[in-house]
């Protein structure tokens, strides 16, 4: 993307030979250029794991960006040849979902209480934090993995939904009320359709913990099996065999695209929510 | 700082409402410190207790009250004083520029008009912060390799600065170690800082700079007088946050460093942590103390970075 800028640039500057137009626009020029170098640094790592995927081994090893020759397979490989590839992958989507849904109702609940609600409701917020509070950290499964990574990620989450409630005015919540709508109806209907972008804010900032954790993984898992993929991914070494450099960076890449994905698509709600609750709060 | 306000106010609540949920709801909604408490200062507390005591981690034998002698033997072993100096060394390496370089990008985007490529600069600013932090680590860690990484290729075989014998080696706890993981986490929070300083920027009436150009102000004083102490609330957040993280890293010295006791990136957390989950005899009084001590280490310095960044009037 970015090279495609530049050669615009470059482009119209050829249509436009004249030294004004040049002289004219070159703080424009040089700020553009000065950004899409930045846009290059964040961007090359992730290029050169792209096409690290799609190189054939030789290849991998000679460490040329552009490689001799292309080797689309590493892809299938990983799927049929590393056993426990597929099943630390799905140990990966369940504790990350589970962990964004239950991080998710506690902050939504908790913040909605924090600005809006009236005593009666809160004692289910009260208890659910309770609950999570008092679980013990060390596990052995997988599932044991989901309430410790809750803990590590609601108190963020609920600071942000208060500030994200606290621009819902007092007013509509009365409304709602004085119209019949109770608690529920109040915060499912109303509230919540006014706070999708703070929403859409923990959504990812969990899924991103969530995905990557490695330090309560490593040390409190020991099995392989039960392993999420990322830390599977950071124990593994790079060489010849199962593991070859293609086929980890093929493994990279597919880990690592689904959070960048779901970004793109939700960026515009994600910036709105990230002013509103973020930077106010 | 938090713990005391909070402590206050749970001192000066009155008793018998306590137990009430109504009291208590009110009191969540009050400012929330009840749960807040529970959450953020029990741990503190409870490690601070542990400090004071021969607690063993999976010990038959109850733990002892001992007093400050964890302390006393923490200060008195030099490990917790070269440790401590390698995390402000890393500090230093890394905080000037995860701010400055964000300032500056962002400052540049702002001005960038055209909506769509604003929006595209914003996207492609965000992606390192949507991936999660063990994946930027083996990212850096392909980055950083001795074989196949691209920082020694294009050292060795493009710019020919260095030949395989002495191309640089940077992880696994040389001297280039912590500088290394300082340019990771500088491309890490690039983009993320730079995003706070876009949405500080976006509050900066734009009359304010375009009157100044027509008085005749030059850039840099327009950037000193209305753009730097617009920013300052922001500056501050960053580098208070950022502080506390660097000082505080260890997955990246325990994915790049190891346990040598040499490596540049045997901080004060990789010694606590292991003492207290590595070493075989568990000494968790031990490494609660440590702990403690770097944690009031940093307090203090946080407490100088706020007096010094704190926005004027």
């Amino acid at each position: 993307m970015t090279i495609a800028l530049e050669t615009i640039h470059q482009s119209s500057a050829g249509t436009k030979p004249a030294p004004g137009w040049f002289r004219e626009n070159r703080s424009a020029i040089v700020r553009h250029g000065v950004i899409n170098f930045f846009m290059l640094i964040i961007l090359a790592p992730l290029v050169w794991v792209l096409m690290m995927s799609i190189k054939s081994r030789s290849d991998a090893m000679r460490s040329d960006f552009w490689p001799r020759r292309f080797d689309f397979t590493h892809y299938r490989y990983v799927f049929d040849k590393i056993d426990t590839f597929p099943i630390n992958l799905l140990n990966s989507i369940y504790v990350t979902s589970g962990t964004v849904l239950i991080t998710t109702v506690c902050a939504v609940l908790a913040g909605y209480a924090l600005v809006h609600m009236k005593p009666k409701g809160g004692g289910l917020v009260v208890a659910t934090l309770l609950i999570s509070l008092y679980f013990p950290v060390r596990v052995v499964s997988t599932s044991g993995l989901i309430l410790p990574y809750v803990t590590l990620n609601l108190a963020i989450s609920v600071l942000i939904m208060r500030s994200v409630f606290q621009l819902v005015p007092h007013e509509v919540v009365e409304a709602a009320k004085v119209d019949g709508a109770g608690p529920w109806r109040t915060l499912w209907e109303i509230v919540l359709p006014m706070a999708r972008n703070g929403l859409v804010v923990i959504f990812i900032v969990n899924f991103v913990t969530a995905w990557g954790e490695f330090l309560l993984c490593s040390t409190l898992t020991n099995d392989q099996i039960v392993r999420t993929m990322p830390v599977v991914l950071a124990g593994a070494q790079g060489g010849l065999g199962q593991w070859s450099w293609p086929a980890l960076a093929a493994v990279y890449v597919l880990v690592v695209t689904p959070g960048i994905i779901a970004f793109t698509f939700a960026q515009k709600l994600f910036f709105k929510g990230l002013a509103e609750g973020v930077v106010k709060g | 700082m938090a713990e005391t306000t909070v402590s206050d106010r749970m001192a000066t609540r009155p008793v018998g409402h306590a137990d009430t949920l109504g009291a208590r709801m009110t009191a969540l909604r009050h400012g929330m410190s009840p749960w807040w408490f529970r959450y953020q200062a029990y741990p503190i507390f409870r490690v601070l207790w542990i400090s004071f005591t021969d607690y063993q981690y999976l010990s038959s034998e109850p733990a002892h009250f001992v007093g400050f002698n964890n302390y006393a033997a923490a200060l008195n072993d030099p490990l917790m004083w070269s440790s401590l100096w390698r995390a402000t060394m890393f500090t230093i390496m890394f905080l000037p520029g995860t701010i400055i370089l964000p300032l500056l990008l962002a400052i540049l985007v702002d001005k960038v008009s055209n909506p769509r490529l604003a929006t595209l600069y914003r996207v492609v600013l965000l992606i390192p912060a949507v991936i999660p932090s063990t994946l930027v680590f083996v990212l850096w860690k392909w980055m950083y390799n001795y074989q196949v990484g691209p920082i020694n290729h294009l050292l060795v075989d493009v710019f020919g600065l260095f030949t395989l014998q002495n191309a640089p080696q940077w992880l696994g706890g040389t001297s280039l170690t912590l500088p290394a993981i300082a340019v990771m986490e500088v491309w890490w929070g690039l983009g993320y800082h730079t995003i706070f300083f876009l949405a500080g920027l976006a509050a900066i009436p734009k009359d304010l700079p375009e009157a100044a150009r027509i008085d005749g102000a030059s850039e840099w004083s327009i950037f000193w007088h209305i753009t730097r102490p617009a920013l300052a609330p922001i500056m501050m957040i960053l580098v208070v946050l950022r502080f506390g993280t660097a000082m505080a890293v260890i997955d990246e010295y325990l994915i790049f460093g190891g346990f040598n006791r040499d490596s540049p990136t045997y901080t004060w957390t990789m010694f606590m942590y292991d003492q207290a989950f590595k070493l075989g005899l568990w000494r968790q009084g031990f490494a609660a103390a440590i702990g403690m001590i770097g944690a009031i280490a940093m307090m203090i310095v946080m407490i100088i970075l706020i007096r010094i960044f704190r926005p004027k009037g």
